[in-house]
């Protein structure tokens, strides 16, 4: 199940853990279609960083305890329940989103389908769609990210 | 036999399932919810699924997300453990539909035996005793005289609305009676704003006694020997063995036909257990059927060498029983159920990180446990970390290895019950197989803040 391209909670779990244990200031890692960047939080207070002032854009992420996810620029929409991933309404029809289109908050970017019903599948973000992650007609769990968006050009 | 299980449960008895299923050579599918991502169930399977958020109701309950993750993964039947959907005959019912099999019981035998008033109604016709008393509310004195008649004494008026003790009195003779239901009247109206009562015979230190029984489908209906689940507290079970100590062979004989019977008249298949309230060594009633694999299946295991789970899965494959009619029982098993609850502060429970976890073992120690150093107990859910069975060549055999075994087990960052074990397998009463419903109440001293005293 590893081959998703993705990364799941786990393995940025061990991201973290291993630049919060590394001797670094930051980390970048880029997947096939992810990037992410982990950069650890300063805490003002007697940390030996001999009085460094903290950077305004390491403000840590509310308990992410030392280290924050920074950068997060891309936002997924996961999926909401257990189902089929189908991209289109019908075999036959165009897709309902392409990598790089514009998607509004509310429009339908896939259906998925559980005991022969087809649920469409609305995005919760406005944004760019910057990659699909799941495969049509793969079976997916709930909370699997489905597609990444990237919020920034409707903001 | 069947390509794939799905287990639509989670804890011990999801591992349990899985283990079963893996001595039979068939593929599992464990669903999970987010809060139980790193559980043992989702590791043991040879395919996990995620099926919702932490709450039951949104994951080991939502039955669509549960189905369809089946359909996915191309499961061909379901096992539900216990708890969760294995009593839900519309679950059942909708396995059916999709062409899934559901491993327990068909949907009419789990509605039937579900509603429990309407189940003893059932019982009673078939002939199997339940405990005597009004069919619904006493209207008067008069009426209660008459029931008295039938129920004989002494016996117990009861608040319909009741609860806690309130409205309740023990009677000992008609002169009795007309004071006592006056009483309670008023009580019950006072407490629970009705002054509806019933009547039913009181039962003078009863035993809880169940038996399991293996039913094909096929006309074969098997009693696989009975259990002792009389070490409750507020009705919920916290030790059980097998054989039932000091049970006359007539008595458990009868016990055994009773339960064949309570299985014959339902239509039942798969494994089941028909649970009695035994007085004295003479009288069997009734109480009600669960429809499921039960958390103390373990004792019956170890004392007859039948894996149950096998069993269920074998009979819902559609596979004849091939056991013999009368099943012997060698030995002593006794079980422990270790909940994450502290026995010194009311048994409030305890969730948290379990921080140092070492298992007992040597000869005649089974544990039945999805914990392990490390593993974070979700609030979510049930208590029960481990089951601890121990196995003897007779009672006192298995006592003193439970006492070696719960000793050993290493439990470390959380609260558990072990201690509260060992205070029951220490008392005297309790060695000597003097055991009702009432012990824990009756002979276990939790002191003035509930805390058991160190043996």
């Amino acid at each position: 199940m590893s081959d998703h391209p993705r990364f799941d909670l786990e393995e940025l779990r061990a991201l973290i853990r291993l630049a919060a244990e590394a001797d670094i200031e930051e980390l970048e890692v880029q997947g096939a279609h992810v990037k992410v960047r982990i950069k650890k939080a300063r805490h003002a207070g007697p940390a030996g960083h001999g009085g460094e002032a903290p950077r305004p854009d390491a403000a840590a992420t509310p308990g992410a305890g030392g280290t924050a996810v920074q950068e997060h620029r891309y936002t997924p929409i996961v999926a909401p329940m257990v189902g089929t991933f189908y991209r289109a309404a019908k075999p036959d029809a165009a897709p309902f989103v392409n990598e790089g289109d514009m998607i509004e908050a509310g429009q339908i970017v896939c259906v998925l389908e559980a005991m022969k019903l087809f649920n469409e599948i609305p995005s919760e973000v406005a944004g760019r769609i910057v990659s699909i992650l799941a495969e049509n007609g793969a079976p997916v769990e709930y909370g699997q990210p489905l597609f990444l968006v990237d919020p920034s050009p409707a903001a | 036999m069947f390509n794939k299980v799905l287990i639509a449960n989670r804890g011990e008895i999801a591992v349990r399932v899985i283990r079963a299923c893996r001595d039979l050579g068939i593929r599992t599918a464990a669903v999970y919810s987010e809060a139980d991502r790193d559980a043992l169930h989702v590791r043991l399977a040879d395919e996990a699924f995620c099926i919702g958020p932490p709450a039951a109701r949104d994951s080991y309950l939502h039955i669509p997300n549960i189905i369809a993750t089946a359909e996915l993964l191309g499961a061909d039947a379901i096992h539900p453990g216990y708890g969760f959907l294995a009593e839900n005959p519309h679950f059942a019912e909708i396995c059916q539909d999709c062409k899934i099999t559901f491993i327990g019981p068909p949907p009419e035998a789990i509605h039937k035996m579900g509603d429990k008033a309407a189940a003893r109604q059932m019982m009673r016709k078939a002939g199997i005793p339940v405990v005597p008393g009004s069919p619904g509310p006493v209207r008067d004195e008069a009426a209660a005289l008459a029931v008295a008649r039938t129920t004989g004494y002494p016996l117990l008026i009861k608040a319909a609305a009741g609860g806690g003790g309130r409205g309740m009195r023990v009677v000992q003779s008609p002169a009795d009676l007309r004071g006592a239901f006056a009483a309670a009247g008023q009580e019950a109206a006072a407490a629970f704003g009705s002054a509806e009562l019933y009547i039913e015979k009181y039962l003078t230190e009863p035993r809880h006694i169940e038996v399991q029984i293996l039913a094909d489908g096929r006309g074969n209906v098997v009693a696989i020997g009975e259990r002792d689940c009389s070490i409750q507290r507020r009705h919920q079970k916290l030790l059980e063995e097998s054989p039932a100590v000091g049970l006359s062979p007539r008595l458990r004989r009868a016990l055994l036909r009773a339960a064949v019977r309570a299985a014959t008249v339902v239509g039942y298949v798969n494994a089941g257990t028909v649970e009695f309230l035994v007085e004295g060594t003479n009288h069997l009633y009734f109480i009600e059927m669960n429809t499921r694999i039960q958390v103390e299946h373990p004792v019956t295991e170890m004392v007859t060498n039948i894996d149950l789970v096998k069993e269920q899965i074998k009979i819902a494959a559609g596979e004849r029983l091939s056991l013999p009619r009368e099943i012997e029982a060698h030995g002593h098993a006794i079980e422990c159920r270790i909940n994450a609850e502290d026995p010194a502060r009311d048994f409030l429970p305890s969730p948290g990180q379990i921080t140092a976890f070492i298992p007992p073992g040597g000869p005649g120690i089974r544990v039945e446990t999805h914990a392990f150093t490390g593993y974070t107990i979700p609030p979510y859910y049930d208590s029960l970390i481990a089951k601890v069975i121990a196995w003897g060549r007779d009672r006192d055999e298995a006592i003193a290895r439970m006492r070696r075994a719960l000793g050993e087990f290493d439990i470390g960052g959380i609260q558990t019950t072990i201690p509260f074990h060992l205070q029951v397998l220490d008392n005297a009463f309790f060695r000597k197989g003097e055991v009702y419903v009432n012990f824990v109440q009756r002979r276990i001293d939790l002191g003035p803040a509930g805390r058991p005293r160190s043996a």
